[in-house]
This record gives structure tokens, sequence and C-alpha cells, in this order.
């Protein structure tokens, strides 16, 4: 009787959310007659009806773009409202499965991870019009298509770089990136960096490392990803030259070792902002984050810049290949027909070049590619100013961190699983490649 | 008159016993209400449903599809599924027995009269009250390959750099994460049990170890032949929770080490919970996920119903 309860509770929210779901699926259909419906009302009456959206966000106290969305849309259009409603950020994806599944997610769905737009389409509404409408420049969308149909509108596009202490660099008596970096050289340079900074310690006390690697398995896996391999291919052996590099650089102290990355639960931000590494493979969300922390605290001053990320050879450094992904906005399938005239044109408002200058504003990238965007995002108090880190930003090949695919899940788990056994070599890596492969092919779904 | 007077009693007497066992059957029912009513809404319906979806595939948007015995089958031919049914009986055939020893030694130990004894059982039961994610970050500091004391004390003592356990970083099952997830889980774990045989202890009529004394019985005898057989209930309720609890272990897995490094720490719950809803919202198989749990509820059940027959052969 024990285990059963046990086993219940686990069950629970999926057994409630089931029925939820059957009474939810009969309202369906009449949604997208009713907007037409409204459409028509709305062009015959000339003063424009208030119309209040609710919108889901995370961390509003610390992540300030979805007050800022809501508001500049307010100002555009008087009419509309939104009201945000706060999800904890480390769990958002599960929690807003679980109240689209029983149909009690707000109007405007954020997508944190593009991964789960292949999952979620069926609870989204198809704003494929929406994305036609777009300037051509936004980037990201292609994240959100699904069967030929778009299910949300990006409206920030991080893509991953690399940061370096300028200070530190300078200690060293070695140049900093030129933005003509191969996977060689990364290695080389963070290598030199940890023998030249032996005898320096940081602020707090602690010994410098030429670099710094955080544990997701992005951090390695997305290279390989974008610059070497493809991810459904089922045969991950071109990861290979990319761990042998890490292994290496691991082993020689040139970077922290996964093992105790994840047993002191060391965090990127303190591991860059605090000198404890010269460089950090990062995505571009923590360029708001450093100058931010740089201005409280707690991170320490220093000069600071950012380069593309290395690559493979030479042939790319002048359009540099990386990967990442955009942060966008869906509407939730059950939306009252009365409100998805709004909700689209709140979809349209947050990836135009407005909205991208104000996101800038407060240090995001932003999906719109419009020149000036760059500029104002540059003119932030404590961003690097060099020429080298508009580059890292404004040209490059950005391809996504996660292909849409229906076995996507499955296949970052196997991979994922791989990356920990690599990384604190508790499987050999050849063996670990070789089973990652197999698995993808029992399990993830490769043919 | 008396023979007229004679059979009314009796009647009212069997009157008011019907009502009363009348009225004992309501009350009875009304105190377990309340119970069924949470467990039928609660255990019952959603077991029920678990098996349905177990047959389904589902994603939770949308209706589930019918898909027959697929998730069972997909589930024996997967290595994934083994490798976390092995680790779990691994886990539970290590975790049990050794969690069952060392808190029956702490509950004789601390069933003696000495001083302080009201202070080292709480410090033994201290771990179990503690938030398990505070005890997961502690345990894991102290297992850390770099800087952590267990190493430390360990290379004091001359082991070998490359001989130290790799702790939270190795697969081996000897040397590896799962033996520090074991020890974790142990140590978390036998004030509660030590709690129970105390109890158990405090049951067993004083006047036996007397007359075993009389008898010229050492310890060890009197351990045997009066403390053992004395403890049989305790012990056989701590054996079935414990295997349940083994069998279940999940909370502790997952903020120690994810079921890493590779799969060297995966277990059967943690499976359920990454399939369906582990992974940032994105591809949750529930139907695969159920197939694992039925398969789980079944083990527990299956070694319970043992464990029962086991005991009631030994009582007789």
């Amino acid at each position: 009787m024990k285990a059963g309860k046990s086993l219940a509770i686990l069950t629970m929210a999926g057994a409630l959310a089931l029925g939820m779901a059957g009474c939810g699926t009969s309202s369906g259909d009449p949604t997208g007659a009713g907007s037409t419906a409204e459409t028509t009302a709305a062009e015959t009456t000339a003063a424009p009806t208030p119309v209040t959206l609710t919108m889901a966000g995370w961390s509003l106290d610390t992540t300030p773009e979805f007050k800022l969305l809501a508001d500049g849309f307010h100002a555009a259009n008087p009419q509309y409202t939104i009201d945000i409603k706060e999800y904890d950020p480390s769990k958002y994806g599960e929690l807003m499965l679980a109240d689209l599944s029983a149909g009690a997610a707000p109007d405007l769905v954020p997508i944190k991870e593009a991964k789960v737009i292949y999952q979620w389409s069926s609870a989204l509404k198809d704003v494929s019009d929406v994305a036609a409408g777009l300037p051509k420049d936004v980037a990201g969308v292609d994240a959100y298509t699904v069967d030929g149909k778009v299910y949300a509108s990006p409206y920030r596009m991080d893509s991953w770089i690399l940061f370096y202490n300028t200070d530190l660099f300078a200690k060293a008596g070695i140049p900093v990136p030129d933005g003509k970096w191969t996977w060689e050289q990364y290695a080389a340079t963070a290598k030199e960096l940890t023998t030249k900074l032996a005898a320096e310690k940081s602020p707090d006390d602690q010994a410098i490392k030429g670099t710094y690697e955080h544990s997701w398995q992005s951090t390695l896996q997305g290279f390989a990803n974008a610059q070497a391999g493809d991810i459904f291919s089922g045969d991950y052996s071109y990861m290979k030259p990319y761990y042998e590099r890490v292994l290496d650089l691991q082993k020689a102290g040139a970077q922290e070792t996964l093992a105790t990355i994840t047993t002191n639960k060391l965090t990127y931000q303190a591991s860059f902002g605090k000198q404890h590494a010269a460089m950090m493979l990062m995505g571009s969300w923590y360029l708001a984050t450093l100058t931010a922390q740089q201005a409280s605290g707690d991170a320490d001053t220093f000069a600071w810049g950012v380069a593309p990320a290395p690559q493979v050879d030479a042939s790319t450094t002048s359009n540099p290949v990386t990967f990442g992904g955009p942060t966008g906005m869906a509407i939730n399938s059950k939306i009252s027909a009365d409100k998805l005239e709004a909700a689209k044109a709140f979809l349209a408002y947050i990836a135009s070049a407005d909205a991208g200058k104000a996101l800038a504003g407060i240090g995001n990238v932003p999906s719109s590619a419009d020149p000036s965007v760059i500029t104002t995002l540059f003119a932030q108090k404590g961003m690097p100013t060099d020429d080298l880190s508009k580059f890292a930003l404004s040209t490059h090949i950005v391809k996504p961190e996660n292909p849409v695919g229906e076995n996507i899940a499955a296949l970052q788990t196997i991979l994922g699983e791989a990356h920990t056994a690599i990384m604190t070599e508790a499987t050999a890596l050849d063996a670990a490649l070789a089973d990652a492969g197999a698995r993808a092919h029992s399990e993830g779904g490769v043919s | 008159m008396s023979t007229t007077v004679q059979p009314a009693p009796t009647r009212t007497i069997a009157k008011r016993k019907s009502a009363l066992r009348r009225r004992n059957t309501l009350m009875g029912w009304t105190f377990i209400l309340p119970n069924f009513v949470g467990f039928a809404l609660l255990t019952l319906i959603p077991i029920a449903a678990l098996i349905f979806i177990s047959f389904t595939k589902w994603g939770a948007l949308g209706d589930p599809v019918f898909v027959g015995l697929k998730n069972y089958r997909t589930m024996f031919t997967q290595g994934t599924y083994w490798t976390a049914l092995w680790n779990t009986v691994y886990y539970t055939i290590i975790h049990m027995p050794l969690t069952l020893v060392i808190s029956l030694a702490l509950a004789l130990l601390l069933n003696q009269k000495m001083r302080g004894v009201a202070f080292f059982r709480t410090a033994a039961f201290f771990p179990y009250i503690t938030s398990i994610v505070a005890i997961a970050v502690v345990w894991n500091l102290l297992f850390s390959p770099e800087y952590g004391p267990i190493d430390q004390m360990l290379s004091w003592l001359g082991v070998s750099a490359e001989n130290l356990p790799r702790w939270t970083t190795g697969a081996s099952p000897i040397t590896g994460a799962m033996p520090a997830v074991i020890i974790v889980a142990t140590w978390r774990e036998m004030g509660y049990y030590m709690l129970l045989f105390l109890a158990g202890l405090q049951t067993i009529p004083p006047e036996l170890y007397e007359a075993a004394r009389m008898d010229g019985a050492n310890s060890w005898q009197r351990f045997w032949n009066v403390t053992w057989p004395g403890l049989r209930p305790t012990t056989f309720f701590v054996t079935v929770m414990l295997t349940i609890g083994s069998f279940k272990v999940f909370d502790l897995i997952l903020v120690m080490t994810e079921g890493g490094p590779g799969q060297a720490t995966l277990v059967l719950s943690q499976l359920i919970y990454r399939t369906a809803i582990g992974t940032s919202g994105a591809g949750g198989d529930f139907g695969f996920s159920s197939a694992v749990a039925v398969s789980l509820f079944l083990i527990c059940l299956t070694i319970t119903i043992i464990q029962f027959l086991v005991n009631r052969r030994a009582e007789k």
C-alpha cells in the first residue's frame, strides 16, 4: 500500500491533467471561429475596446524584460494591457507544461528553451501569419517552426561567445583574442594563461585558471553540433576532438574539472566575475549579468571583452559559426477569441526594431538585427567598446542549440549522460561516444 | 408473571445489541471514511489512471493514444531500463542490510543505561530530520575530489592518489558514485530505524534477560536467544519499510548525482521522473514513464508479499 501511495502521487498530477485535457479539447474549435467575428466587430467600431492579456514571466525582480515589453506594448497600443504572472525560473518548463495541460496557462506563453516547441505546439496557436509579417532580419523563427507552421515569435536571440578578462591577459603578457582563433589556439592560450598566472591569486584568494567551462553539456556539444556534425546522425565521433581538448585542459589544470564544478556547486558567474578564470565560453545573456554584477559589486571590477567562439579552422573566422537560441513568445491555444488579435499584435511588437532597441537598452541581445540595436547594446554602461566585441555579436552564423525534432529531448538526455561520463573520466571517450550512438538508435529514435 | 416478563428483556437486549452493532458499524465507517476518500482520490484512482496511461502514448498535451503493450516492449528491450533496474537492485542489496545492521547496533548501544544517552540518540536521529538538499550539498563537498576532507583523510592513511575512490565521479559500483550515495543514505536513515528498534527493545520483558542470566547465558547468547526473537516484529517491519524505501530511492539521487556520472546512479524512480517531466517540459513520454512506474510497483508488491510469507512461516 505504501509503495502504491507514492507511485500514485507521481501520477496524481498526470491523472488530474488528463481529465482536464479531455474537458478542454472541445472548446478548441469555436475559438478560431469567434476570432474572425471579433476582428470584424473591431473594424466597424471606432473606439478600440480595452483588452487585458495575461503573460507568464520568471524572476521578475532580476528579469526586467517582461515588464519592459508589456509596458512598451501598452504605450504603443493604450487599449491593450498585459498582466504578468510569475513562474519559478528553474522549473519553468515543467510548470508551464502542467499549466498548458490543465488549461490553466496564461494567454501569452514565453518559450524559455526552444526545444519544448515540438511538444508544446499542440497547445499553442499557429502564428505563421505573424511570423510572415516580421522584418526579414529577425533571427530565430526557424527554432519555432514545426512542420512548416510557426508557433512563437522570437524577441531575444542569444548566441555563444568567448568572454575574456583583459586585465588578466595583460598580467600574463598574452595578447587578447584577435577574433581569428581556432580551438587549438584557444586551448594553447588557456594553458599558457594558467602557467603564467600560476603565481597570481584572484582578489578572493583563489588560484587563477586559464579558462572556465560550465557543467552544461551545451558548453561543448553545442559547439560540436554547430561546427562539426549532426545531432540526428547517431554517430557522435565528431565530438571526439572537442572532448580530447577539454580532457587535456582539465588534466593540465587549465580549466576546473566537471567533477569539482558539480560537487562544489560552482557558478559560472562567480568563476568569471570573481576572476577565477581568464576566459569563459558563455551565452550572450551573460553580458547583461556581468555589467549588472560589476555595477552592484557582486563581480570584481576589471576590463573585459568578448570575441567570437573559436572555430574548427581558419576558413570560418570571417563569419564565425556558433550556436544559440531564441527566447520567444507563444499564444495559448485556449485564449479567448476576443483577445487573439491583441496577442498577435504583441507577438509582432516584441520582434520589432523598437522592442529590440528597448531590450538592448537593458543589456539583452534582441532577435531584431537592426543596426541600431547593436549600437544601443554597446552604449550601455559597463559594456566593452572595442570593435571585436561588436563584431562578435553582429557577424556570425548562429546554429540552433536544439534543432526541432520529435526526439531531441531523448537525444539530449543520452548525450547529457555521455557528457558527465566522459568529463569525469568515468567512461573512456571512445566507448562513451559509441555507446551514445548506439543508444541514439535504440532509444533516441535515430534510424 | 415471570414467564410473561422473561422474553421481553431478551428481545430488547437483542434489539439493543443489533442497534449497537449498527451504530458501531456506522461509527467505524465514519472513522474510516475520510481516510478512504483520501485513499481513493489520491491513490486508487491515480493508480488506475497510471495503469491506463502505461498502455498509451501521451505527452501531457492532447489525448492519450492507445498503443497496447508497446511501452512495455520498449522498456524490456531498452538498455536504460535494465541499467536503472540493476542500479536500483544493487542499491537495495547493499543499502538495506547495511542500514538494518547499523541501526540495530546503534539501538543496542543506545539502549544501555549510560550518561548522555539522550544526546547520542538525538545526534543519531538528527540526519533524518535535516533537509535532504543541505545534506547533499555538504556530502558532495566532503566527497569533492580536489578539496574534500574524506579524500584528504584517506591519503593521510596512505591511500595513493590513483587508488582513492572516485566518490562522485566514478562509475564503478565498488569505488564510484553509487557507494557514495549508499553511504549518505545509510547515514541519513539509520537514526530513524534506530528509533524503531529502540521502541522494539523496550517491549522485551526484562525478566527474560534475568532468566537467561540465571541460566548462565553470555551476552552473545542473550542477544541470539532473547533480543533477536523478541525484536522479530520490529525487524520485519523495518525490513519491509527499508526494502520498499530502497527500491523507491529518488530524492537523494536527484540532489546528489542526478543519476550521473553517465548512468552510474540512475535508478527507476529517477527514470520515471526524467522520462515524464524532468526534461524542462520537453519530450515528456508519460506512457513509457507510467510503464516503468507499473514495473516498480509490481516489484515492490512482489517483494513485500514474499517478505510477508517468510515472516508468517517464521512465526509458526
